[in-house]
Parts: C-alpha cells; sequence; structure tokens
C-alpha cells in the first residue's frame, strides 16, 4: 500500500489516465474528485460489496441439477400466478 | 429504450436444452467483467425456465453458477434506468439499442421470492455481450419483492 499525504487541492495520478484530487477535508470526511476514463468503473466500496452479496446469495449452487430446476420453478408456479 | 420493449428479445436467446449440453457459439453470452462476486465467470447462457417470466442464466465455463431472472419491468412497471455513458461503451452500443434486461431473483429460505432492481443485468443480443450495472446512485432495492409467504 502506497501512502501520500496530500492537501486541500493536491491530487494523485493513477496510470494513463486516473486523477484523484482532495476537494475538501473535513471532521471526519474527506471530499474526492475522481477524473478516469469513461471506460473505467468507479464506485463506492460498499456499494460494490453490497452487490457481490447480493449476488452470491442469490447464486443456485444446485441449478447444473435439471431437477433441481423444475423443483423452483414448480415452487415459483405455485406462488406466482 | 425501456426494458419492457425488450422482453421480446428474449426469444432471440434460444432456450438450452440443457446447461451439460455444449452451446453454439450463438447462444453464448460474454460477460468481459464477469458478475461482482463471480468475476471468473465470463460466458453465460439465458434460457426461459418452465415457469414464466423467469429465466435462467448459467455460467458456461469458469466455476458455476446459476441465477434466476426476470425482467425488471416484469415485477415492477414503473422501473427506469439510466445508463451511463459508461455503460453503453461497455456493452459497445448506440443508446437506441434494443437490450435485454434481467434482474437477478433471490429465492430465501423462508421462500420469499425478490428481485435485485439495484444492480439490473443488461445484454446486447447484437454483439451478445452482457454486463451488471452498478449504479452510483441507487433508486431500486436489492430486494424488490415479489413474494411474500403468509405468516
Amino acid at each position: 500500500v502506497l501512502v501520500f499525504t496530500r492537501r486541500r487541492g493536491e491530487a494523485i495520478i493513477i496510470g494513463d489516465g486516473i486523477e484523484v484530487r482532495i476537494l475538501r477535508v473535513g471532521r471526519d470526511g474527506v471530499r474526492l474528485g475522481v477524473s478516469a476514463p469513461m471506460t473505467t468503473p468507479v464506485h463506492r466500496q460498499e456499494v460494490h460489496e453490497q452487490i457481490r452479496e447480493a449476488n452470491r446469495a442469490a447464486a443456485d449452487p444446485a441449478a447444473a441439477d435439471p431437477a433441481h430446476r423444475a423443483s423452483v420453478e414448480a415452487l415459483l408456479k405455485a406462488r406466482l400466478p | 429504450m425501456t426494458p419492457g420493449s425488450l422482453a421480446s428479445s428474449t426469444s432471440d436467446l434460444q432456450p438450452a436444452p440443457g446447461i451439460e449440453t455444449p452451446h453454439t457459439e450463438r447462444e453464448v453470452v460474454m460477460f468481459p467483467q464477469g458478475l461482482p462476486g463471480f468475476e471468473a465467470c465470463k460466458s453465460f447462457v439465458v434460457f426461459a425456465a418452465d415457469a414464466a417470466p423467469f429465466q435462467w442464466l448459467t455460467s458456461v465455463e469458469g466455476p458455476p453458477a446459476s441465477f434466476l431472472t426476470v425482467d425488471p419491468r416484469i415485477v415492477l412497471p414503473t422501473f427506469r434506468y439510466a445508463l451511463s455513458a459508461a455503460d453503453l461503451s461497455r456493452l459497445k452500443v448506440a443508446d437506441d439499442a434494443p437490450l435485454l434486461w434481467l434482474a437477478i431473483v433471490l429465492v430465501d429460505a423462508d421462500g420469499t421470492v425478490s428481485a435485485n432492481l439495484r444492480a439490473p443485468i443488461i445484454i446486447n443480443p447484437a454483439t451478445m455481450t452482457g454486463h451488471q450495472l452498478m449504479p452510483q446512485d441507487c433508486l431500486y432495492p436489492l430486494q424488490h419483492l415479489i413474494y411474500t409467504p403468509a405468516a
């Protein structure tokens, strides 16, 4: 892990096109401005983590088994007219 | 580009007879980034479940992963999602191209059925490329209830 000390208005550059600038420093928060190429996704870490968890919870490990799929489908059909 | 108008494009993705069987190239949808939590899964097939209007989204390469999905417009008719320029560029689509929209369905142990409307999956049938959207500011719940078992 690289550690930098930056002041308000200063920035770091990552790779070829990513700039992270310190816009404001508060008591318990820092406001960052991120400039990145359109093709580079930038997300709050907790949003990413939340979606990973949701995907893991929804993944059906037994779905390769046609009998299992049929039972899930039967359950859905029974509940959702 | 509304998800609801795209339900018919599901039929372009031919139902697979069973996921053990090999698939033709035409049926395979590439997810260059995989799905969050399943980054190693980059090839999926989509096939209609016996229970309409659900589909199975199943990994055919890398670790096994299967998801039950549904068009978000079916479970929430007012569903709208503005694609960012980054999303459009990642899918290599013009902003008026027809897309297939899928929300991942969660069937809970207690029988509750919900759909993840926060991070829908979009597939561009023209390029057979897919991508799970990750919103910056989210309007929709991770678990939009479709069915709650009676207490």
